[in-house]
C-alpha cells in the first residue's frame, strides 16, 4: 500500500506538478483507500445466530444506526448507514456480525436504501469493481456537460466542507467532469447540503432552495445531512436535510471521502432526465 | 525561561494562593488547589465578582480563558459561575474565581436572575456574558449589549436550553417577525452590505454586515451561531464514550485537539497515568492535524490573493497529509485517534517510517512553494498591511494561537500549560540562551498583525510541527498498553477539571463536570480558539476595502462550528 502513495496508478499522465504526485486518473475507479480506512460498516451473513447476543452492539452504537427489532416471530437486525458515523465501536463488541470495511458506503437516491438488514431486505450489493465500471461509463456519458453546484452548510461540523474543498484540489480536480462550484444559488443546478440542518439555518436554507432555479437537485452530504447524525433531532437541529427541503441523493459517511461525494453528484446528474423526461 | 519545567509549579500555585488571600481578604470564602494547577477561589457573594476579576486579570497579569456557568440546582447549589484566568509565559497556573447565584435571588426586582458584568473592563468577557444570558437566563448587569447571541431572534426570550429543566428534544415554536438590531452606521454616502449566512465559497455559514464609505469598510458586525447544534446540551444526555465521539465533531478539522482536551479533563480528575507511548501518539497526531490545516489555510490565502498556482501546489501537499492521516488513523480527518485514558490506534514500524518519509518529502516541497510565493510581489503586496490586528486589540480581546502570535503576543498552550508529550519537548530552541531569547523577543516585536505576519507564523508552525513529529518518533516509547481502562471507574460525582490543548487555531479549553452516575456529564463547557478570536475580525478589517475581506477572513482561519457549538 505504501508504494501507491506518491506514485498514482495512472502512469500515462504527466508529472504536472514537479513532484512525485500525479493527478488521479479517475478518482472513482482508482480509489486508494488504506485497508484500515473506516468507509462503511456491513452486516456479516450469519443468519440463524440468536440476535440477543448482539444487544451490546445496539447499545454501544452512539448513532442509533444498529437496531434489533421484532419481525414476526423472529428478530431482525438493521443497520442504517445514513445514521452511522463510522466510529467502529460496534466491530469491537461484535466482530463476527459487524465489520468495518474500507470501501465507502455508496450514495443512494432513496433514504431507505441506506438501511441494510440481516434477513436480506437490503438492496443488492454491487461489487466495488462493477460499480467502478458503471461509473466510468456514466462519467463518459456526462463528460462535456456542465453542472453548477452551490454548497450550503446547514450546520455541519466542517468535516464535510474539508472533503468538499478537497474535490477542487488538483488530485481530484472535479472540474474535469464539468462540475464546478458556483457562488450563488441562482447559478446552480445542484444544492450540496451538509449538516444536521440547524434551526438557526432553517430560513436561510429554505430561501436558498427557493432561489435555485428549476430543475434543481438537492444532495444531502454526510451522516448529519442524511439523518442528523450524532447531533440528532433536538431543540437546535432538525434531524436531516430532508426535514427541510426535498432531497434527491443521500451521500453517507462521516465525512464522506471526496470520491463518495463525486459519486453522489454523478448519481444526481443522472436524475435530470428521470425527473423531467 | 526554561520550558516545560514543572518543578516550579507548586511554588507558583502557593505564591498566587497567598497573594489572592492577602489582597481579596474577606471577599473570599474559601480557596483550594485542584488537579495540580487549578487554584479555585470561592467568592463570598456574587457582588465580589468584578473587583476580584479585575485584580486577578490586571494585577496578576492573567488572560481570561473562559467563563463557565452551570446549573447545579439539583445538587442544591443554585447556579455557579466560574471565571477561568490563565497565566502564560512559563507559569502553568489557572486561577478560577467561583461565585454562586442563588435561585431565589430577587436583587433584580424579581424579573431576572442577574450577575454583575465585567465586560467594560475586560472586553473579552462580553460574549461569555451574552452566552450565559441566552443559555441560562441570567442577565449580565451592566453589559451594554444584551442582544441575543446563540439563540437567534426566532427563539422566545424566556426559554433557556442549558437549564436542567429544559428537555433537549423539545421543539420550541418559532417567532418569525422579529429582527436582529444591527448597529446602524449613518452618514452621507454610508451604505450597508449584508453578506451571508450562505457564502459564495465552500465555507460555513455566518452573517456579516458591512458599513462602507466608498470601498472602505468603516464598520463590520458579525452575526454567527447559525450552526448552533446544541452540542453542550447534547453532551449531558450521552455517556462518556459517546461524548468523546461528539467532541471530535465540535469542529471537524480540530478533531484531535478537541478530543484530546476532553480526554485530558477526565484523566486529570481520575489522576490516570496515561501510557507514555499513547501520549506520544497523541502528540504526533495533533501535529499532523496542525500541518494539514495550516497547509489548507495557506492555500486558501493564495487563492484569495488570486494566485491559483500556489494554491494548487499547497492543496496537493494538504491532500498528501490527509492521505497520511488516513494511513495512520483510518480517517482522513484523524477521527478516532483519542480514547479516554489513551489512544485507539498504534503506529507500527512501517507506519512510522512512512510518516517520517512523507513529512520529510513534504517539507522539501513546502520550502520550494513558500519561497516561490515569497518571490511574487503580487502575493506579498496583497497580504502586507492587510487586516491589521494591533497588539492592543489582541491583548484586550485575549486572542490565542496564530491571531495572537501575529500581533507579537507569544502565547502557546503547548508551552505554557504543557500536556501530552509537550513537557519533554523543547518547542523552540529560541529560548535556550539569553541571546536567543532576546533575538526572539525582538522578532515578536516586529510582528505587525497583518495577513502577511499570519502567513509567516503559519509557515513557521508547519516547519516546527514537522520537526516535532520527527523528534517524537525518534524517541517513541515501547509500551504495549495504549489505554488505561479504569479511568471512568475512578471518577466521582460532581468532580470537575479543565482540559486544554493547542489546536491549529489556538488554545481550546474544555471544562467537564461529572454527573451523578459517573458515566455521564453534568456540564460540558467548550471554548474553542474560534470563540475568542472571532471578534478580532471586526477590528482587523477596519479601513480595508471590501475585496480584502475574504483574505482577512481566511488568514484568521476561524471555525464557525467550533464557535457556534
Amino acid at each position: 500500500m505504501i508504494g501507491k502513495i506518491g506514485k498514482r496508478a495512472n502512469s500515462g499522465s504527466a508529472d504536472i506538478v514537479g513532484n512525485s504526485i500525479e493527478t488521479v486518473g479517475d478518482p472513482i475507479k482508482d480509489i486508494h483507500a488504506f485497508p484500515n480506512y473506516r468507509g462503511r460498516v456491513s452486516l456479516a451473513e450469519k443468519a440463524g445466530l440468536p440476535l440477543e447476543n448482539y444487544e451490546a452492539a445496539e447499545e454501544i452504537c452512539a448513532s442509533g444506526a444498529i437496531k434489533i427489532q421484532a419481525c414476526g416471530d423472529k428478530e431482525k437486525i438493521t443497520l442504517d448507514m445514513g445514521k452511522c458515523f463510522l466510529c467502529g465501536r460496534c466491530q469491537e463488541v461484535a466482530p463476527d456480525l459487524l465489520r468495518v470495511e474500507s470501501a465507502f458506503a455508496i450514495p443512494v437516491r432513496k433514504r431507505e436504501e441506506l438501511i441494510e438488514s440481516l434477513d436480506g431486505i437490503a438492496p443488492a450489493e454491487e461489487s466495488f469493481e462493477k460499480m467502478g465500471k458503471e461509473l466510468k461509463e456514466k462519467v463518459g456519458k456526462i463528460l462535456g456537460r456542465s453542472l453548477a453546484v452551490r454548497e450550503v452548510d446547514a450546520g455541519s461540523c466542517n468535516g464535510c466542507e474539508v472533503e468538499i474543498t478537497a474535490l477542487n484540489n488538483p488530485v481530484y480536480d472535479i472540474e474535469r467532469f464539468g462540475i464546478h462550484f458556483v457562488a450563488s444559488p441562482r447559478h446552480a443546478d445542484v444544492l450540496l447540503v451538509t449538516g444536521p440542518a440547524s434551526r438557526n439555518m432553517e430560513v436561510a436554507l429554505k430561501r436558498t432552495y427557493e432561489a435555485t432555479p428549476d430543475p434543481k437537485i438537492v444532495v444531502a452530504v454526510g451522516a448529519c445531512g442524511c439523518s442528523g447524525g450524532i447531533f440528532g433531532d433536538t431543540y437546535a437541529t432538525t434531524g436531516g436535510i430532508d426535514k427541510m427541503v426535498p432531497v434527491d441523493v443521500y451521500i453517507p459517511g462521516c465525512p464522506p471521502r471526496p470520491e463518495a461525494i463525486l459519486y453522489g453528484l454523478l448519481l444526481a446528474v443522472d436524475r435530470i432526465p428521470e425527473k423531467h423526461g | 525561561m526554561m520550558l516545560g519545567g514543572d518543578a516550579t509549579d507548586h511554588s507558583n500555585t502557593a505564591k498566587y494562593k497567598s497573594a489572592i488571600l492577602q489582597k481579596l481578604g474577606k471577599k473570599v470564602r474559601g480557596i483550594h488547589i485542584l488537579n495540580g494547577n487549578e487554584i479555585h477561589v470561592i467568592l463570598s457573594t456574587k457582588e465580589e465578582i468584578p473587583e476580584s476579576c479585575y485584580y486577578v486579570h490586571k494585577d496578576l497579569k492573567t488572560k481570561l480563558a473562559t467563563v463557565i456557568c452551570s446549573d447545579e440546582r439539583l445538587a442544591g447549589r443554585g447556579f455557579m459561575l466560574r471565571y477561568v484566568f490563565a497565566k502564560e509565559n512559563g507559569e502553568d497556573v489557572f486561577i478560577i474565581l467561583t461565585a454562586r447565584i442563588k435561585e431565589n435571588d430577587d436583587s433584580a426586582g424579581g424579573r431576572h436572575l442577574t450577575f454583575p458584568s465585567i465586560a467594560l473592563h475586560i472586553p473579552s468577557a462580553a460574549l461569555y456574558e451574552r452566552e450565559i444570558k441566552d443559555m441560562f437566563g441570567i442577565w449580565p448587569d451592566g453589559n451594554p449589549d444584551t442582544r441575543p447571541l446563540v439563540l437567534h431572534e426566532q427563539w422566545p426570550e424566556d426559554v433557556h436550553p442549558l437549564r436542567k429543566d429544559f428537555d433537549i428534544n423539545s421543539k420550541i415554536p418559532r417567532i418569525y417577525n422579529r429582527e436582529y438590531p444591527f448597529t446602524k452606521v449613518e452618514g452621507e454616502g454610508v451604505c450597508e452590505i449584508p453578506v451571508g449566512p450562505v457564502h459564495a465559497g465552500i465555507i460555513e455559514p455566518g452573517h456579516f454586515r458591512f458599513s462602507v464609505l466608498g470601498e472602505n469598510i468603516i464598520n463590520l458586525e458579525t452575526r454567527l451561531f447559525y450552526t448552533h447544534k446544541g452540542t453542550e446540551k447534547l453532551a449531558e444526555s450521552m455517556n462518556l464514550d459517546q461524548v468523546l465521539l461528539l467532541s471530535e465533531r465540535i469542529s471537524g478539522d480540530e478533531a484531535v485537539a478537541n478530543s484530546m482536551a476532553y480526554c485530558q479533563a477526565l484523566e486529570r480528575i481520575a489522576r490516570a497515568n496515561v501510557p507514555k507511548r499513547a501520549l506520544q501518539i497523541r502528540t504526533i497526531c495533533a501535529e499532523m492535524e496542525r500541518i494539514y490545516n495550516h497547509l489548507g489555510t495557506l492555500a486558501g490565502m493564495s487563492t484569495d490573493v488570486g494566485f491559483a498556482y500556489g494554491a494548487s501546489r499547497l492543496n496537493i501537499l494538504k491532500e498528501r497529509m490527509m492521505q497520511l492521516n488516513e494511513y495512520v488513523s483510518g480517517s482522513r480527518l484523524l477521527f478516532g485517534v483519542n480514547r479516554i485514558g489513551g489512544v485507539g490506534i498504534d503506529l507500527m514500524d512501517d507506519k512510522l517510517k512512512h510518516v517520517v518519509n512523507t513529512t520529510n518529502l513534504l517539507s522539501e516541497d513546502f520550502q520550494r512553494v513558500i519561497s516561490m510565493l515569497k518571490d511574487k510581489s503580487s502575493v506579498m503586496d496583497r497580504m502586507r498591511n492587510t487586516g491589521i490586528i494591533t497588539r492592543r486589540v489582541a491583548a484586550d480581546l485575549g486572542l490565542v494561537g496564530v491571531a495572537a502570535r501575529c500581533a507579537g503576543i507569544d502565547a502557546d498552550t503547548r508551552r505554557d500549560h504543557p500536556y501530552a508529550e509537550y513537557d519533554s519537548l523543547r518547542l523552540d530552541m529560541r529560548h535556550d540562551t539569553p541571546q536567543h531569547l532576546m533575538e526572539y523577543e525582538i522578532e515578536m516585536q516586529k510582528m505587525k498583525g497583518d495577513a502577511l505576519s499570519r502567513f509567516e507564523v503559519r509557515v513557521e508552525d508547519v516547519v516546527n510541527s514537522i520537526s516535532i513529529v520527527n523528534e517524537v518518533i525518534t524517541n517513541l516509547h515501547s509500551d504495549n498498553v495504549l489505554v488505561v481502562a479504569d479511568v471512568v471507574d475512578r471518577l466521582e460525582p460532581y468532580s470537575h477539571a479543565l482540559g486544554y490543548a493547542e489546536s491549529h487555531r489556538g488554545q481550546t479549553i474544555h471544562w467537564v463536570m461529572i454527573g451523578e452516575d459517573c458515566n455521564s456529564l453534568s456540564r460540558y463547557k467548550i471554548r474553542t480558539a474560534s470563540f475568542v478570536n472571532w471578534p478580532a475580525i471586526e477590528q482587523a478589517v477596519l479601513n480595508d476595502i471590501v475585496p480584502d475581506f475574504p483574505l482577512v477572513n481566511k488568514s484568521l482561519d476561524l471555525s464557525y462550528s467550533g464557535n457556534d457549538l
